[in-house]
């Protein structure tokens, strides 16, 4: 950890690197339909004639704006233009339409920056004993993970308990279309080859968040967003006064994001629900939580930001990549013949230690470059007239659809999804329980066949689901998001519909 | 007709041209002008993996990258089209531009074993395999603490308690299962197989000892090195970077083989350019340096080109679907 | 709206989509059948139940205690069909006409469909050149840099 690699991070090069891979990547992750991954797997080859540190420092940047970049879209257009910031529309497109966007932007700004900070600052200092925690989740752990994830959906309907529900359940039927990860078998095509890729989860979320809005937004002759005449650069300072107030909140969230950043196959979408979650059931209010509340913004894009150092941690330490990107980075990293492993800090430690430095380097840039874009992406969505704002988002969800996988079926799948989304959601049905199902439902089954497998082989079923410390944890905090929503459920019974 | 880099003169006259194409290919691309059939590359190509990021298909696509651009000047893009355990990609194949400009990986035994079990969108006559270039050897991996000195220890284990060993490994129906599966019966024994989304997933769950063992690769102990050991390998000799443990076949058990990988083009793909393409693969795979890298991550060199390739699926053909129907997978 | 509250909009759409809900999840329960494999059962099976039970809990108290909430609202209906019929017919041509086409089809319906103002011929070339450089843009984004095949 010594202090020659900070200042090898800091050379001009490496620095314009950062600066570079941060913008890039806020304006990639900004436009739904393109990821983080799919950026980072087209500048591979720029990497192949830099020297490691660099090319890390390089893609370590773009991922971090990417995560960002997405909640741009989440809070203007209510469709995250990453998997990662689906939590942030919760909160960030009520308050966009009620005239706060530009504040919900630069919260998002400074909660991310703290975030990727904590993560990066994590993965310099823990990231051998965190990776334990890495391998310290079994696939059980996963099962009650993804219960844990899906006790959102109940305290988020608040009042539509039962709609929430069947739309998570439903969501979890849409994941196990096509063929089954976890056996052989090919599952609710009837007979389609279409449906054998299944439903991918950028696609439904451009689905079932993007299109409705759009649909109404033609329909009606208001304008798309409020705007608030006066006030304009204040914003930044209230939104920074803001964040200091929720320090605890900061704080947790980041630490849930790193962690749950580790685990493999969790990711930034898990990461955000789970904060969020915390955040509403220990937050003063409640009910305010999916109408507009800053807290929700600040506890899902630092939880977010936080992934990116954390999923690094397996990904350096174990050779197990965190998330998607991850696994990119390591492949960049072998063709360069760096060896990921235990070995790999001491080995290679220069590299690694140089990295890190840049990857909070990058973080640090992205508070000047992410408010400065954030201002500009608000004021153009906010004076672009709708008339030309509808077809653009229009075109960019039929690009970016079809650019997941170069189908043309996936895009009328998305389209199909849409209107179905716009659909129920008129009666009460809501999009974000069904994409909560999509993603959590593989995470779920997965662990839950695995652990049955193994519990039934060793002849420890109980045991194995409700004998291991972290599930028994996990289970608790569960229980303890469940109580709440239904206990208000029951509280105003007469007055709402379940 | 192939391009072949020899000196940096000719590259970087070839570089000059490949602008001058570039602007060309643009520009016509933006008229939709149809491209003359021709067996030479113009342009970056397209390689097309059919599963997500950071997998063995991946990486040896990524080793591959820096060889290509040396030895033919242009860029080898790598995509990825992840769906149904490859077969989203695979499906979609034979709808892509045959001009030699977009390749896919592809994988025994998945090309093999899934169109035998359902109607997946493609059958694996259909994909135009030019070439195999690598394989993973089956190997079983335990964690370097394990009480599993050497395979001896397993088989006794697993006899003595019918069903607790537990083993990691990649997907159903897959190349760890057929493993599986195989030894099972060859030892004796029953193993119960714990299958995983990749490779990583299944590694991740042998290092947190959520499984005592793991039907994995080669691959996976170059990777892992120190953490992790390796009990006997499917291979004929012993692999070069593991002198020390033991092939199946020493120990008694006649196993040899592992996941193949290969590249196909769509089979729209005119004769000369699947000949080109067999020739550049080749090329690069009898290349020292890129063989050494191979090996250094542990995958097994294999040289199977457009002209062999037929004999060569038609014996695993033969040989996967009768092991996948001894073990029930498919009827 | 004058409907009473048994008959409305909101009510008769909530209904109809929770029975829409159980019948998938019966289709569900169904298709488990034909699975080889008892693991690839359990899931769907599981969660198709949970559907049933949500969605037709919903759907009684629904009935028991009928209410306005919900609906279509407000809203100019051949706006909505216009826009995604259109982006729809993208879709199937893409294929025949190519990338940038049928993105204009895309677009100009868009526009058609979301200006509420009144048209000018100020507004026609602006709106149509500014709708034409992002499309031009996004296509050399999508299909140049990141190398995304575009038909």
């Amino acid at each position: 950890m010594e202090f020659s690699h900070f200042l090898s991070a800091m050379t001009p090069f490496n620095i314009a690197l950062a600066l570079f891979g941060v913008v890039a990547g806020t304006v990639i992750g900004s436009i739904p339909g393109l990821t983080a991954t799919m950026a980072l797997a087209v500048l591979v080859p720029i990497t192949f004639s830099m020297d490691p540190a660099s090319a890390l420092i390089l893609l370590g940047a773009i991922y971090t704006g990417a995560i960002y970049g997405g909640a741009y879209a989440a809070i203007l257009l209510n469709t995250p233009g990453t998997p990662s910031a689906i939590a942030t529309t919760f909160d960030g497109y009520p308050m966009a339409k009620r005239g706060d966007g530009d504040l919900a932007v630069a919260l998002a700004c400074f909660s991310s920056v703290f975030g990727g900070m904590v993560g990066a600052i994590a993965l310099l200092l823990l990231a051998p004993p965190l990776s334990k925690v890495a391998l310290a989740f079994g696939p059980v752990e996963y099962f009650w993970l993804s219960i844990f994830g899906l006790s959102l959906i109940a305290s988020l309907s608040n009042g539509n308990l039962m709609k929430g529900l069947a739309g998570g359940a439903f969501g979890m039927i849409l994941s196990t279309v096509g063929v089954a990860e976890i056996s052989a078998d090919i599952r609710l095509t009837f007979g389609s080859q279409v449906m054998i890729g299944g439903f991918g989860v950028v696609g439904a979320l451009i689905g079932l968040y993007c299109i409705p809005v759009l649909i109404d937004l033609v329909a009606t002759p208001e304008r798309h967003l409020k705007v608030e005449e006066n006030v304009k650069s204040v914003r930044i300072s209230e939104a920074f006064k803001i964040a200091m107030r929720s320090k605890f909140n900061l704080i947790r969230s980041s630490v849930v994001g790193t962690l749950v950043g580790i685990l493999p196959g969790a990711g930034g979408s898990v990461a955000g629900l789970v904060a969020y979650s915390e955040a509403k059931r220990t937050g003063k209010d409640h009910q305010k939580f999916g109408e507009g509340e800053p807290d929700g913004i600040i506890a899902t894009e630092s939880a977010n930001s936080a992934t990116v150092g954390g999923g690094f941690i397996p990904t350096l330490v174990l050779g197990i990549p965190g998330t998607p990107p991850d696994a990119i980075v390591l492949g960049a990293l072998l063709v360069q013949g760096v060896r990921t492993g235990p070995a790999m800090f001491s080995q290679s430690g220069s590299i690694v230690y140089t990295f890190i430095y840049g990857l909070i380097i990058a973080t640090i840039l992205m508070l000047p470059a992410g408010l400065l874009i954030g201002r500009y992406a608000y004021k153009s969505i906010v004076t672009i007239p709708k008339a030309v704002l509808v077809p653009t988002v229009g075109f960019m969800t039929i690009i970016g659809t079809f650019a997941i996988r170069n189908s043309v079926s996936d895009v009328i799948i998305m389209l199909c999804l849409g209107v179905f989304g716009w659909l129920i959601a008129r009666f009460g049905f809501a999009a974000s329980p069904i994409v909560l199902g999509l993603i959590l439902g593989p995470i779920a089954e997965q662990g839950f066949v695995q652990g049955w497998t193994i519990g039934a082989a060793t002849n420890n079923l109980i045991g194995m689901f409700f004998g291991r410390p972290i599930s028994q944890a996990i289970i608790a905090f569960t229980l303890m998001t469940l109580i709440l929503p239904i206990y208000l459920a029951y509280k105003k019974q007469p007055h709402k519909e379940v | 007709m192939f391009k072949n880099n020899e000196t940096a003169e000719i590259g970087r006259n070839k570089m000059l041209k490949k602008h001058i194409k570039n602007t060309v290919a643009i520009i016509a691309a933006a008229t939709s002008f149809a491209s003359i059939a021709s067996a030479e590359i113009n342009g970056p190509v397209n390689y097309i993996i059919p599963f997500g990021p950071g997998g063995e298909s991946d990486i040896s696509a990524r080793l591959q990258q820096p060889f290509f651009k040396d030895k033919f000047g242009e860029d080898m893009v790598v995509s990825y089209q992840p769906g149904g355990g490859g077969a989203v990609g695979w499906a979609s194949l034979n709808g892509l531009n045959g001009d030699g400009q977009t390749i896919m990986g592809v994988n025994l035994p998945h090309i093999i074993i899934k169109p035998a079990q359902k109607n997946v969108g493609f059958k694996t006559d259909d994909l135009n395999t030019f070439y195999m270039f690598h394989y993973t050897p089956d190997a079983i991996v335990v964690t370097a603490d394990s009480p599993y000195q050497t395979l001896a220890d397993l088989v006794a284990d697993a006899k003595a308690n019918p069903g607790q060993v537990t083993m990691s490994g990649s997907g159903k129906a897959s190349a760890n299962h057929l493993a599986q599966i195989k030894f099972d019966k060859l030892a004796g024994t029953l193993t119960t197989y714990v299958p995983f989304k990749g490779t990583g997933a299944a590694v991740t769950a042998l290092l947190g000892k959520q499984t005592v063992a793991e039907w994995g690769y080669t691959t996976v102990g170059a990777k892992q090195g120190d953490a992790v050991r390796m009990l006997a390998v499917a291979m004929e000799n012993r692999h070069p970077l593991f002198p020390d443990v033991p092939t199946f076949k020493e120990l008694g058990y006649d196993m040899t083989g592992g996941a193949y990988r290969g590249i196909a083009l769509p089979n729209s793909a005119s004769a000369e350019t699947t000949k080109m393409w067999s020739d550049m693969i080749a090329e690069i795979n009898t290349d020292p340096a890129f063989q050494k890298k191979m090996l250094d991550g542990g995958f097994a060199m294999l040289d199977v080109d457009s002209a062999g390739m037929k004999d060569f699926m038609a014996a695993r053909v033969e040989e996967y679907l009768k092991d996948a129907r001894e073990a029930g997978l498919i009827k | 709206m004058g409907t009473s509250s048994s008959k409305s909009q909101g009510q008769f759409g909530s209904l109809f989509i929770s029975t829409l809900f159980i019948f998938i999840g019966l289709i569900t329960l169904y298709d488990t059948t034909s699975y080889s494999d008892r693991d690839s059962q359990v899931f769907p099976q599981t969660v198709a139940i949970i559907l049933i039970i949500t969605a037709g809990t919903s759907l009684v108290t629904r009935l028991l205690k009928p209410s306005n909430e919900g609906g279509f609202g407000e809203g100019i209906w051949w706006r909505r069909v216009l826009f995604i019929s259109a982006m729809f017919i993208t879709c199937f041509a893409m294929p025949i006409i190519g990338f940038l086409a049928s993105g204009v089809i895309a677009f100009t319906s868009g526009l058609i469909a979301a200006m509420h103002d009144k048209w000018s011929f100020r507004t026609v070339l602006i709106y149509g050149c500014s709708g034409a450089i992002i499309m031009v843009s996004f296509f050399i984004l999508f299909k140049f840099i990141l190398f995304v095949p575009l038909p």
